[in-house]
């Protein structure tokens, strides 16, 4: 086929024919030399064009017709690694190959870097090259980490290596520039994964996490990464959020559970994973087998079903024999009228962060010894300092850069955990002094100004609408809280002492409860990830506040009034006679407007109270959205959801909330429905006394309270709740 | 002034569009749910049931989602159980159902200290 007579190709003939020129004068490979590579002659001043071209044509005119030509051209795995691969040892002329090596990551970094799908920005070109280049970009990462030639990812580390020796003052921007090229290919080799729904053609053992953290492994990049992290701040200032990308693409998604087991425990685990997988498809099975027909499909049984009023509904198919729930059943199902306004189908799939990862037995081992070694001596350094680039909103900080920083924060507390779990295990009897640096490993994110950034961005992503953010925070927030809880239990006094410091300080503040119930109270659509963090920061955090209030009864908090400043100035007055109502800052000059409008003051806390907001009916509503979802969740969040049941129905006497028909109709048939939970799990024994004793409380409230018929289908009104639940009015004195 | 002269195809004359008044569609709203065949029906279906109480919870929830699943099918024939409850729940935010709700729950207070 003659292409060049087809005038249909997608970019302007010229660029093409330009960038074939330049990429056949690159080099080839000679028919002398035992066909080795060998450089054109002006191989460098050709790789500056190719440069040139990139930044000229395709990123100020915002197209990509050259690197579609180059992905057609095959530049990487034909030409750039091959050149890379030349620059071994020490030879003479290595000046001039590193340079040229040089040029090749240069051209590199650009052509694999990630692929933004900004609607705004993007024009026809964008929509036609970006399905090509996504694959074009997933062959770039397959040769490069499985290049035989050359370690491709060591020789970008070897190129940086000067400017890396040298000390941060002497540093000049190239310098500088050539460190951040490193780290960018670094991560951009980290990052490229099949877009989501995409099927890839290839091997997928080639370019999986696994084939990753084994060539990062076999080629150092993990040490590189480990000495810049435990450096950063005194070497490495900005660099700080691009060495966290990398490790973030390598660790996302990986279950912490697994990566600290054994190998035999990993193949139990996996075995038992594979166990509890087929016998919830038994039992799938079998429930399906319980309505199933028991003769052929055109056996033709119809009956009529009696109904108040002399009416009588036809229905056909042997399961109409079974019993009246499985016939009120099918007359449901028979109806095809769907609501005019159908909620977005729910998923429980994340996509942004893609989907779970799982490791091979190498990659586990590997990965694991880098996280424990950068537990060991990068994680202060490298987190501490990305939180103040955070909370300085530095300019080399992006958006997306916050919830990858709150994201790792809590993947690596979590990794602390499972380590000191695991390390447990193994030998039980010695608490020396390597236990106690424990805790000192992650310090650098339970300070007070972490609780700070926390707190900030907690409030902020929530009023920004940024779920995915709050998402990270809230299991970020969620992971400090266990990771104290921890220390509280760890027998060691000191951090007994921090750890309750810490828990005062974080408990003292009203906002945050306000936040949290808050955040609870409104879910609404945002998605299955989204629901699970909140509901377990709920249950942490409920399960920690409860157990502190207990130990320390008269702790005190600290909350926020709005009072006008007529008032306080009234106040300020009459001082002396109102003691508890005096503001804490008691500098009123320096007081701006705002400031003057709220004051502070502390009062006793009471977890009655505090609980009490976390059993409105939108709280419970977000926890049946979550049970929803029972087929698919696991134990532990099963046990979240019904500590929460007990804890609104018999703990805070608010089973009023409970009582509405679709509430009761999705608690039943969780246990008696036609898919009901698997009967061999752990929870199901829990979990059916729970909806037995749940049912049992309405059918009791039914009686007691004849308007409860009629209550029953909406939601509670507060002041109607009080009164349904116990009998009588609740006293309202405004205690304001 | 429709032109009304014979000039053969009748391409000229205006074409009469009709509004075809679409017959509106049924809802499950408050003033359905207020009438006759909504709430007093559901409270008089209410007076038969029999619960069981202790010992009985599986039967007893049994029996009392297919009292609600019943009545809605009466009333509102065309939803599902599921989503006609969704409904019924929306509608019981309305001012009038509220004010309805509360007398409800106010027929099965004791009278005794409000009236004087």
């Amino acid at each position: 086929m003659d292409s060049e007579d087809v005038n249909k190709d997608v970019v302007h003939p010229e660029v093409r024919a330009h960038i074939n020129s330049l990429v056949s004068a690159l080099g080839g490979f000679s028919i002398e030399d035992d066909g080795k590579y060998t450089l054109g002659d002006d191989a460098l001043e050709v790789l500056r064009d190719l440069k040139r071209w990139i930044r000229f044509y395709d990123e100020k005119t915002n197209r990509m017709d050259v690197a579609r030509c180059l992905a057609e051209a095959n530049l990487v795995g034909g030409d750039l690694l091959q050149i890379i691969a030349l620059w071994q040892g020490n030879g003479t002329d290595s000046r001039f190959k590193s340079r040229i090596a040089l040029a090749c990551y240069e051209v590199m970094v650009p052509l694999t870097w990630p692929i933004e799908k900004d609607k705004e920005r993007m024009t026809v070109n964008h929509h036609r090259h970006i399905p090509v280049l996504e694959v074009a970009q997933l062959g770039y990462k397959r040769a490069i980490i499985n290049f035989d030639g050359a370690p491709i990812l060591h020789t970008a580390v070897r190129v940086a290596l000067p400017s890396l020796a040298m000390p941060i003052g002497e540093r000049t921007a190239r310098d500088q520039g050539i460190i951040k090229l490193m780290l960018f290919f670094l991560r951009n080799i980290a990052m490229i994964a099949p877009p989501p729904g995409m099927k890839y053609e290839g091997d997928e053992a080639l370019i999986s996490r696994s084939a990753t953290i084994d060539a990062f492994s076999y080629q150092d990049i993990f040490l590189t990464l480990l000495t810049i992290a435990s450096n950063m701040g005194e070497d490495f200032r900005t660099e700080d959020v691009t060495v966290m990308e990398v490790i973030f693409h390598l660790v996302k998604r990986v279950d912490v559970k697994k990566l600290f087991l054994e190998e035999e425990q990993l193949k139990k685990a996996k075995s038992n994973e594979l166990a509890a997988a087929m016998q919830k498809e038994a039992a799938m099975l079998a429930s399906f087998n319980k309505t199933a027909p028991k003769r052929h499909n055109r056996f033709g049984t119809m009956i009529w079903v009696k109904r108040e009023g002399g009416k009588m509904t036809s229905l056909s198919g042997q399961d109409a024999l079974i019993d009246a729930a499985t016939r009120e059943r099918k007359m449901d199902k028979s109806k095809s009228f769907r609501p005019p306004k159908r909620s977005a189908k729910e998923e429980m799939e994340p996509k942004d962060l893609g989907p779970p990862v799982s490791l091979t037995h190498s990659a586990n081992k590997q990965l694991r010894g880098f996280v424990e070694e950068f537990l060991d001596s990068g994680f202060n350094p490298l987190f501490q300092h990305v939180r103040k680039s955070i909370d300085r909103e530095a300019p080399h900080v992006l958006n997306y850069h916050r919830g990858q920083f709150f994201y790792l924060v809590a993947w690596f507390l979590e990794a602390e955990r499972m380590r000191r779990r695991a390390k447990k295990g193994k030998k039980p009897a010695e608490p020396s002094q390597d236990d106690v640096s424990s805790f000192n490993l992650v310090a650098g994110v339970l300070n007070q100004e972490m609780f700070i950034t926390l707190n900030r961005w907690l409030d902020r992503a929530y009023n920004d609408k940024d779920w995915k953010e709050l998402t990270s925070v809230m299991r970020c927030y969620t992971e400090i809280l266990l990771t104290v809880q921890e220390m509280t239990e760890s027998g060691n006094e000191e951090d007994e002492e921090i750890a309750d410091n810490i828990l005062s300080r974080l408990f003292y503040e009203e906002s945050t409860h306000d936040a949290i119930a808050n955040i609870v109270r409104t879910y609404k659509d945002q998605g299955f990830e989204y629901l699970d963090a909140c509901t377990e920061l709920t249950h942490t955090y409920l399960r920690i506040l409860e157990a502190y209030s207990k130990q320390n009864v008269d702790l005190q908090v600290r909350s926020r009034k709005r009072t006008r400043r007529k008032k306080r100035a009234a106040k300020a007055a009459a001082e002396g006679e109102v003691e508890d109502q005096i503001p804490l800052d008691d500098d009123e000059s320096a007081n701006d407007e705002a400031n003057a409008e709220k004051t502070s003051k502390e009062r006793k806390f009471d977890f009655k109270k505090f609980a009490a907001r976390f059993t409105t009916q939108g709280a419970v509503d977000t926890f049946v959205a979550f049970t929803k979802f029972y087929q698919d969740l696991d134990d532990s969040q099963l046990k979240r959801a019904h500590r929460y049941f007990y804890r609104v129905c018999f703990k805070h006497e608010m089973s009023v909330m409970l009582f509405r028909v679709d509430i009761i109709h999705h608690l039943y048939n969780m246990i008696k429905g036609p898919e009901p939970l698997d009967k061999n799990s752990p929870m199901f024994k829990e979990w059916e006394e729970l909806v037995k004793q749940i049912i049992r409380k309405c059918v009791k409230k039914l009686e007691e309270r004849p308007a409860l018929i009629t209550e029953l289908l909406f939601s509670k009104i507060n002041s109607t709740a009080h009164y349904l639940e116990y009998g009588y009015e609740k006293q309202t004195i405004s205690s304001h | 002034a429709r032109r009304k002269e014979a000039s053969g195809l009748g391409i000229d004359e205006e074409v009469e569009v009709k509004k075809r008044a679409y017959v509106p569609r049924v809802k499950l709203d408050e003033t359905r749910l207020l009438s006759k065949a909504g709430i007093p029906t559901l409270k008089q279906r209410a007076k038969q049931l029999r619960l069981k109480g202790k010992g009985h919870e599986w039967s007893d929830a049994s029996r009392l989602l297919s009292l609600y699943q019943l009545w809605l099918d009466d009333l509102f024939p065309k939803a599902k159980f599921l989503d006609a409850l969704a409904m019924v729940e929306k509608a019981g935010h309305k001012t009038g159902v509220v004010k309805a709700r509360l007398e409800w729950i106010d027929e099965g207070k004791p009278k005794t200290a409000s009236m004087f």
